[in-house]
């Protein structure tokens, strides 16, 4: 699988929203990505899957300019992320839209004036109209009623939910979710899902997910990428993937609890350990 | 956490603080500028810090001013001098106590605050959520509470330093007896406007601000984000704040004298 | 924007008030509380020895406060000390042959200009200067005095006296 950009690289060049060239991280002197390649088609749901710890989060966080890694590019839409001057970053942030593991709602202000935060921040609206943005993206989330609730006063679907609309209040181009399924039950699940869905098809928004909830993702995902030690292992449609072959998408997607992956952290030799090698004293 | 954690050498660790909060203040000053956009944010900041301390100010400031003017009665009756109660009572006040208990009440009180609402923000993503939204959390969160925190303890420490008066006047001339004009002639005949009340509450009163708001937006700012890194960030915030306020006001002292 | 609003009324209430504290300390706890600054008239005084008077330091007649001390120069011609005091426009009535002292207020403390009332009919004027002035008492010149009289060596004492304070005819 290591060829895989090679052969797509030039179908996909005018589509991609995101191109990733050769990205290497190092944080605190462990590998987190080595010379990753990856591509985030325009207009589709794309799917970045892994272990825990194989830096799916890093990734996004790359995307948006939080984090710079050691080497290669970011490309979004042409532009290479590392080099942007703060202000250019900015800029470009505005059109992305990032929905936190933990929605990341500030405290301080309820629900409708969370949504609205973006606009004031960045526009000089009157506010009737900054009052109609927010009142429909809420709707679009089915929340408008919960518009004068205080974050503290929501379940964490009904948070993650009011994040979505705050992500979305500029109308982006590209979401990031950054584990959206997570601590949700499954009537949430359902809703956050279908939301990302409705998103992709009426809007055309190219999103990026990050999960690992398989059964969600492939209800919603046109392509999946699995990631493990820094690179990607894997990819292809949610209907095949699972299929591959590998000894990878084998024990992720299989559930086994040992393989590339293994189940003991790294450790000495067990028996010398407890005192128990026959010749050890 | 256990046995094998490594050994915190104090001296290395505290001279690491003191370089990294020396650090933050010009990233703090760099976003001064962009932060005039979030003017509101510091009026409302200038509420929670501010406003919200007057409560503990104003009894703490009381109760300081009735204990000193007990004490300073009877110490003053051994040489029969209890008509200069109301001297000694303004020149500790503003010279030494006004600024000094102000600036650790705030730390307590306002300095905690904001070292675990930061750090709070931090660790549940907030402030990467407005990087996100392009929204600078230097410019729109650190410094307004910074700026907040400076404007109110000259503000604070004149409260104080005036409920503490009254509350010397209370016991020295409503209990015990000193006669009312005495008691505010040789005050106004021993107080100097510059020396002792402008020195005293605005300049180190300004200086204290600016140190105790320091300490607790860095210490909220680089907490790790987790909720034992929160609270120990907001302990440390007391402790670095009391010794940074007493240190200061000796050089301060030795300075204005 | 209600929310906003209080927080802005809220926060406009407190520095009013810090500062109004701060107003109040400053002119009702201190020496400027003692006298209307902008309504005074200036009479000099010159004195062989003003001892640790300082600028700002009280005037008082009959133990009242009635101005300060606005400065304190040293005369070149005349080798003496010429002191300015600015008095309240209320106490214009001080005869023109009263004496300027300089006073000590117990023992040990701070050094003020007491003013002794003459019996002339004429005032003190803005500009005017004090005919009669004392200097201040010198602790240590006092106990010198006091352990050379009691060795009873009066030649050195009387000849001390020259410099010693006693009503000095001023200039």
């Amino acid at each position: 699988m290591t060829d895989h950009s090679d052969l797509r690289q030039a179908a996909d060049e005018a589509a991609a929203a995101v191109q990733i060239r050769g990205l290497t991280t190092v944080l605190n002197g462990k590998t987190i990505f080595d010379a990753l390649d990856l591509d985030i088609p325009r207009g589709k749901v794309t799917a970045i899957m892994g272990p825990s710890g194989t830096g799916k989060t890093t990734l996004l966080k790359h995307i948006t300019g939080q984090m710079r890694g050691d080497a290669g590019q970011v490309l979004v839409d042409g532009q290479n992320v590392p080099k942007l001057s703060r202000e250019k970053l900015f800029r470009l942030r505005e059109g992305i839209g990032f929905l936190f593991q933990n929605s990341a709602l500030l405290t301080d202000f309820d629900v409708f004036e969370n949504v609205a935060f973006p606009l004031r921040q960045h526009t000089r609206l009157p506010e009737v109209l900054i009052r109609d943005i927010v009142l429909t993206k809420l709707q679009a989330v089915g929340l408008r009623g919960a518009a004068k609730l205080m974050p503290s006063e929501l379940s964490g679907g009904m948070a993650r939910r009011v994040a979505l609309a705050r992500a979305i209040v500029f109308d982006p181009k590209l979401i990031l979710y950054d584990e959206p399924f997570v601590g949700l039950d499954p009537i949430a699940l359902n809703q956050v899902l279908k939301l990302i869905r409705t998103l992709n098809e009426t809007l055309g928004i190219t999103s990026v997910l990050v999960a690992h909830e398989l059964s969600a993702v492939q209800q919603v995902a046109d392509h999946i990428y699995l990631i493990a030690n820094g690179k990607v292992v894997a990819d292809g449609k949610p209907a095949d993937i699972a299929q591959d072959g590998s000894p990878w998408t084998g024990q992720f997607f299989g559930g086994q609890a040992d393989g590339p992956v293994p189940f003991h952290y790294p450790a000495g030799d067990y028996a010398t350990e407890l005192g128990l090698a026959g010749d050890a004293s | 956490m256990s046995a094998q954690a490594p050994r915190r050498n104090f001296l290395a660790d505290g001279l690491a603080q003191i370089g990294d909060a020396g650090l933050f203040l010009p990233a703090l000053l760099a976003a001064l500028p962009r932060s005039f956009r979030y003017f509101r944010e510091t009026v409302r900041q200038l509420w929670f810090v501010g406003a919200m301390s007057l409560t503990i100010i104003m009894t703490c400031g009381l109760f300081v001013g009735m204990v000193l003017a007990l004490q300073l009665y009877h110490v003053l009756s051994i040489f029969g001098g209890t008509s200069s109660t109301g001297t000694v009572v303004a020149l500790a006040v503003f010279r030494e106590l006004g600024p000094v208990v102000t600036a650790l009440l705030f730390a307590g009180r306002a300095g905690t605050s904001i070292t675990a609402e930061i750090g709070l923000m931090r660790a549940t993503d907030q402030l990467s959520a407005m990087e996100m939204m392009a929204v600078d959390p230097m410019a729109y969160v650190a410094t307004p509470r910074f700026l907040a925190g400076i404007i109110a303890m000259p503000l604070l420490c004149s409260v104080f330093s005036l409920l503490a008066i009254l509350g010397g006047h209370l016991v020295g001339v409503t209990w015990l007896g000193i006669d009312n004009g005495t008691f505010w002639s040789n005050m106004t005949a021993n107080v100097d406007v510059w020396k002792d009340v402008i020195d005293g509450m605005l300049w180190k009163g300004l200086a204290f601000g600016g140190v105790v708001s320091l300490i607790a937006v860095h210490q909220g700012y680089t907490t790790p984000p987790t909720s034992e890194g929160v609270a120990y960030a907001t302990t440390r915030t007391v402790v670095a704040s009391s010794i940074a306020i007493l240190a200061i006001d000796f050089v301060l002292t030795a300075f204005l004298m | 924007m209600t929310q906003r609003r209080s927080y802005a009324v809220g926060t406009g209430l407190f520095i009013v008030l810090g500062f109004l504290a701060l107003a109040y300390l400053a002119t009702q706890t201190t020496s400027l509380a003692n006298f209307d600054e902008g309504s005074t008239y200036d009479l000099k005084a010159r004195f062989t020895n003003i001892g640790q008077l300082k600028d700002r330091a009280p005037v008082k007649m009959a133990g009242v406060r009635i101005g300060s001390v606005k400065s304190i120069q040293f005369e070149n011609d005349k080798l003496d000390a010429l002191v300015t005091i600015s008095v309240d426009k209320r106490f214009d009535q001080i005869p023109d042959d009263s004496s300027a002292a300089v006073l000590t207020s117990g023992l040990l403390g701070d050094q003020y200009i007491g003013i002794q009332p003459g019996g002339s009919p004429q005032n003190l004027k803005n500009g005017d200067t004090f005919i009669l002035t004392q200097s201040a008492m010198q602790l240590e010149d006092l106990i010198g005095k006091f352990l050379v009289n009691g060795n009873g060596d009066k030649k050195s004492g009387d000849a001390d006296s020259a410099s010693k304070p006693a009503p000095d005819a001023g200039q």
